[in-house]
């Protein structure tokens, strides 16, 4: 059993930094709500795409992925690319229907 | 003075009085709750599908009407998929052993181990209570489909939010195994000495955690549906039933896989003890459970030929289907090589083990002609289905189920159970099993549908046929139950090495103490299966 606990001060800037970005990235998402109407199914696609990227900055940043070893990295990695996976199919079959 | 010798308190014995087994954080306990609660469920959803099977000895109307028999065949549905064959091996076998083989004295989070087994009985409360609130149980089908799961008027909501507690029942226990398997295994146990049973846990937590949310957000979904008509699923109000089934499988689908890897644990177990030899191709066996793994997550779409999906997705799934075959035979080849040469004894856990081996390929090669694309729009939604699941999942997963009860019993009781009854149980079984479900293969290429309490004249002969399998196999199990029961109170004592076994647990008493081991166990130099009579080369 590993009995070294690594402790990291995270700097106030930091912080601040990703709380400022989650924020914007909402204000973005209801943006392309109210007024992406025309994007239609991309709307729903840049939905999914800035609230994966607000998830990845809230894990990276607040739940210290950042200084976890690569292979945690790796297992976000696969996670994500399942998700993908199952957007991608399922979209596949919308379109070619 | 040897450890013979010495007086210890088995865990059975350490406390007594039925609240330090309601509450108790011991992993072996737990698996025994577990194991009670889940044969109970089994013998209910035997029961029920007893019934189903006495209904279709004629055609038209034997025993309850068509309303009755869709009900009957959803609640046989949900009790053996999600209170039995999803949580059975490793929520008993898995809680018990996985410690044991690990070496260590528990799972990392004892706690949320107990608070899985509640979540457990509370989700089982939920699917039973479906029987008295409301209009009864769902009508339709363990799948609840959209759109008519969206507008039945049975209690779809009820059996829906039951699918959802037990859910998160088997999250907690894949996340616990996880990291037991990661952090508590025994010094110098590295992963490439970690019994096989170990690595296919390790495989099916994974599922367990990746895959479960998605069912859970689509079962919300439906409830959602049905209170406040949104229009995700159904159609009249915008929404895609297509969709539905997607979410559906993209959990339904691995799930198999966490129904079918551990029992493909449990056989890489009992071959080499049985056979005395060294397991055949350990890293093939091992990374081919985290293979399955991988590969189940991208085939859910088989499930969905005939349904209106579109062509080109249709292919594609197709193609992924086919790759599960190859870390599945990989599998096969080396458990029967493990056979070759080895000192075999025949017992009535490797009797159990051949069986699934012989079922599973059944199973395993119909699935193959299910999931062919021309082949699967003749055979969809036939008995060839039914046929081809209870193959790979009863003559599989639960035969190993049986199999791992009467290879761990001695260990999990400290007793032996009469082997010539367990011998007669399991070839009343192996035969009633094979009677049972045979017919519905060649009913299934026949065209007679699936979930119909009717058929035609022309199917009379093996319909029956596969009703008197069903009472020969329910005599099978009744004398397996039995046996194991009365052996549990009055069988002979059991050494703490009956089948002379060289993983983990048999370092230990029958059964084991609290803390498990009472010295540190002594991992095997070449590897878990280095049996030391074993003929090499």
């Amino acid at each position: 059993m590993e009995n070294n606990k690594h402790e990291h001060i995270t700097s106030y800037k930091e912080h601040f930094s990703t709380w400022l970005a989650l924020i914007l990235l909402t204000f973005m998402t209801v943006f392309v709500s109210v007024f992406g109407a025309d994007l239609r199914t991309l709307s729903v696609a840049t939905a999914m795409l800035i609230a994966t990227i607000k998830a990845t900055a809230v894990a990276y940043y607040f739940m210290h992925l950042k200084y976890e070893p690569k292979i945690y990295k790796a297992m976000m990695a696969v996670v994500l690319a399942l998700f993908a996976f199952f957007m991608i199919m399922i979209t596949i079959d919308y379109l070619t229907r | 003075m040897t450890s013979e010798t010495l007086p210890y308190t088995s865990y059975l014995k350490e406390k007594t009085g039925i609240m330090s087994w309601l509450f108790t954080l011991d992993h072996k306990r737990i698996g025994l709750m577990y194991l009670y609660g889940i044969v109970a469920f089994f013998l209910v959803g035997a029961t029920l599908g007893l019934l189903m099977r006495f209904e279709l000895l004629n055609p038209g109307k034997d025993l309850v009407d068509p309303h009755t028999y869709n009900q009957i065949f959803t609640l046989h549905g949900v009790i053996m998929i999600f209170l039995f064959i999803i949580p059975s091996i490793p929520a008993v076998f898995g809680n018990f052993f996985l410690p044991l083989l690990l070496g260590t004295d528990d799972v990392a989070f004892p706690k949320l181990n107990l608070l899985s087994f509640w979540l457990y009985v509370l989700g089982a409360f939920f699917a039973l209570a479906t029987l008295i609130f409301g209009d009864g149980p769902a009508d339709t089908g363990w799948t609840f489909y959209a759109p008519y799961s969206v507008k039945t008027g049975t209690n779809v909501t009820m059996s829906v939010l039951a699918a959802f507690i037990l859910g998160f029942s088997s999250i907690l226990t894949g996340l616990n195994f996880i990291v037991t398997i990661h952090r508590l295994r025994t010094p110098k146990m590295g992963f490439n000495q970690m019994p096989l049973f170990a690595w296919s846990l390790y495989a099916t937590s994974w599922i367990q955690l990746l895959a479960t949310p998605v069912i859970g957000i689509t079962l919300l979904m439906i409830v959602a549906e049905r209170m406040f008509g949104i229009g995700l699923f159904d159609p009249s109000i915008g929404g895609d039933p297509i969709l539905y089934q997607h979410m559906f499988w993209i959990y339904s689908h691995p799930a198999v896989y966490i129904m079918a890897l551990p029992a493909m644990g449990i056989v890489s177990e009992i071959l080499p003890t049985f056979s005395q030899r060294t397991i055949f191709g350990y890293k093939a066996i091992a990374y081919s459970s985290m293979a399955i793994a991988f590969i189940g997550y991208f085939v859910w779409g088989h499930h969905m030929f005939t349904s209106g999906m579109s062509g080109p997705a249709a292919y594609i799934f197709s193609i992924l289907t086919f790759l599960v075959a190859i870390p599945t035979s990989i599998k096969v080849f080396n458990w029967v090589s493990t056979l070759y040469k080895g000192s075999i004894v025949i017992e009535v856990p490797l009797l159990f083990m051949l069986a699934f081996i012989f079922n599973f390929l059944i199973g395993g090669l119909t699935g193959l002609a299910l999931g062919a694309l021309a082949a699967d729009v003749h055979l969809h939604d036939t008995y060839f289905v039914v046929g081809h699941f209870h193959y790979v999942m009863f003559g599989g997963t639960g035969f190993a189920f049986f199999g791992a009860l009467h290879y761990w019993f001695p260990k999990m009781w400290g007793k032996m159970y009469n082997k010539t009854r367990a011998y007669i149980g399991f070839a009343i079984l192996f035969v009633g099993f094979n009677i049972l479900y045979f017919p519905m293969l060649i009913l299934g290429i026949q065209g007679m549908p699936r979930r119909y309490y009717d058929y035609l004249p022309e199917f009379t002969f093996l319909n029956q046929v596969s009703t008197v399998g069903s009472w020969i196999t329910v005599t099978g199990l009744i004398i397996i139950i039995v046996n194991l029961i009365v052996s549990g109170r009055n069988g002979k004592k059991a050494t703490d090495n009956p089948w002379n076994g060289i993983t983990l647990e048999w370092q230990t008493k029958s059964p084991p103490p609290l803390h498990n081991f009472d010295k540190m166990p002594t991992i095997p130099e070449r590897g878990p299966y280095d049996y030391p009579n074993a003929k090499r080369g």
